[in-house]
């Protein structure tokens, strides 16, 4: 039984493209790592409880909360933060969308939204209002309303899919 | 034994049943985390040894077999949302999982065996599982055994017993012919219910012919209602009535918390039952219009 027992776990991440091993203590969370060890301070932390959703990362693009995520329960995964929405080092769609319709205001929530909102929109082209307000409803926002962010979301998506109609109303 | 917290991955349930009966109580099964990461971020929680389980492929998989359905422990809430067999055959499951709070980022972690072992009263996969009347396949160091669901629902929390492993859930599908519904009444913009009831029906022609009720959130354990005498009649505002009444009457120790007080949360437990049992007739009438 002992050799199962380990002081720390090994794991491979491969976060916003680049891959990085890790050395991880028992009980640390994806989201201490990120911000810790990795430098990726764009994923916020709010609550530590799971219910901010202001963490928010992808995990082989589904959207977790990396505070309530054990990173040692991770030997090998595909990891997306907010710095991994950019492209060549400008905004990406979705960010530029947030941007355009003042989808954020003082911002600590956009990290978790812009990643609900790609999860969303990568296999749902045409989302209805009820469908964004079901991806969304992990992430509070203590700023906006949301109104701003549901245009932003319809924003992206027709940024994305330019030939598509979108069933989202316009705001 | 170290002063730091161990982990532990084991690779068969054979290896996981091994630690927990060699560790003493500090030791816990992780499986999605999305409960007990909380309580290990805010201290309530310090594990001697986190035993994550997410590496042994027996507790993953839906399949079906013979006339019954088994879910893999792991199984997360948005697979038991999108899979064909649980959409066919138990969709009251799919349906109280859609109805989990949290977001997808939970319903992409949280496992089906976290929600069952952690056996919290404000849970909504439960009332489902009970109305379905599943049983559980449960390993520890001197096998496998299979229980039904309702044997293993104690009034403590975490109820399987600290050296016992959930490997699968066996659910037969719902009866044909019959109708179900799920309600789940929310007091505040919280996650939780201050009352869920989930409900299976059977009508013959105008009448009900059998009704199973599990009604959850509104005290400790979930409550099974007893319907009998309203078996054989129509639906009428009578029988929603009769319903409400006999739910108040089984809660005789509702919950108070921040979801409600006492009082009110007994008359949620009957309104959300009057609801659930509604909504599946309602759902019947639609389809035999269409
Ligand atoms: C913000 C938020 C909102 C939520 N809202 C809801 C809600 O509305 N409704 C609801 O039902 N739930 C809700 N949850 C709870 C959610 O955690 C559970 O639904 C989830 O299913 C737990 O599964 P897990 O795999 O993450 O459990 P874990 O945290 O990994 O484990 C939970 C417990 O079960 C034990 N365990 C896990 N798997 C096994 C196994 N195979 N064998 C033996 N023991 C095991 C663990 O040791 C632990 O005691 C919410 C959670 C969060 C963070
Ligand atoms: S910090 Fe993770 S959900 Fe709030
Ligand atoms: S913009 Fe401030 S919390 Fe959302």
């Amino acid at each position: 039984m002992e050799d199962l027992l380990h002081m720390s776990a090994l794991i491979q991440l491969r976060i916003d493209g680049e891959l990085h091993e890790l050395e991880v203590l028992p009980n640390a969370t994806l989201l201490d790592v990120l911000r810790d060890e990795v430098g990726k301070k764009g994923t916020h932390m709010g609550c530590r409880t799971g219910h901010c959703g202001a963490c928010t990362v992808m995990i082989d693009g589904k959207v977790a909360k990396s505070c309530i995520t054990l990173a040692a329960s991770l030997p090998r995964a595909t990891i997306t933060t907010i710095e991994g929405l950019q492209q060549d080092g400008e905004m990406g769609p979705i960010q530029q969308a947030f941007w355009d319709e003042a989808g954020l205001q003082c911002g600590y929530c956009a990290p978790g939204i812009l990643l609900s909102t790609a999860e969303l929109l990568a296999d749902n082209h045409q989302p209805s209002a009820a469908e964004v307000d079901q991806a969304l409803a992990g992430n509070l926002c203590r700023c906006t309303g949301y109104q701003s962010i549901k245009r932003a979301v319809h924003s992206a998506c027709v940024r994305m899919y330019p030939d598509q109609e979108t069933g989202i109303e316009e705001g | 034994m170290s002063l730091y917290p161990m982990y532990a991955r084991p690779r068969s349930v054979e290896e996981a049943v091994g630690l927990l009966a060699g560790l003493s109580s500090g030791a816990v099964v992780v499986a999605g985390g999305q409960e007990l990461m909380p309580a290990v971020n805010s201290g309530t929680l310090m594990p001697e040894v986190f035993i994550d389980v997410a590496g042994i492929e027996a507790l993953r998989g839906i399949d079906f077999n013979e006339g019954v359905l088994s879910i893999g422990a792991l199984t997360v809430h948005r697979e038991l949302q999108g899979n064909a067999l649980v959409g066919e055959h138990l969709p009251l499951l799919a349906n109280s999982a859609s109805q989990v709070g949290g977001g997808w980022q939970v319903h992409n972690r949280g496992t089906i065996g976290g929600n069952i072992v952690a056996m919290h009263p404000l849970y909504d996969i439960a009332p489902s599982l009970l109305a379905l009347e599943v049983e559980l396949e449960i390993a520890d160091e001197s096998g496998v055994r299979t229980t039904a669901f309702a044997d293993v629902l104690t009034d403590t929390r975490h109820g399987l017993g600290s050296d016992s492993l959930l490997v699968r859930v066996l659910a037969r599908p719902q009866p044909s012919g019959s109708c179900w519904g799920y309600q789940k009444f929310k007091s505040t913009g919280g996650a939780y219910g201050s009352a869920n009831a989930a409900a299976i029906v059977q009508l013959d022609g105008q009448s009900l012919s059998a009704v199973r009720l599990v009604v959850g959130a509104a005290a400790e354990k979930l409550e099974v209602i007893d319907l009998s005498h309203i078996v054989g009649k129509p639906w009428s505002e009578d029988v929603g009535r009769t319903i409400e009444a006999a739910c108040r009457e089984a809660i005789s120790q509702p919950l108070s918390d921040q979801q409600g007080d006492a009082e009110w949360r007994r008359a949620m437990a009957g309104v959300v039952a009057r609801r659930a049992v509604q909504q599946a007739i309602n759902s019947q009438r639609e389809e035999g219009a269409a």
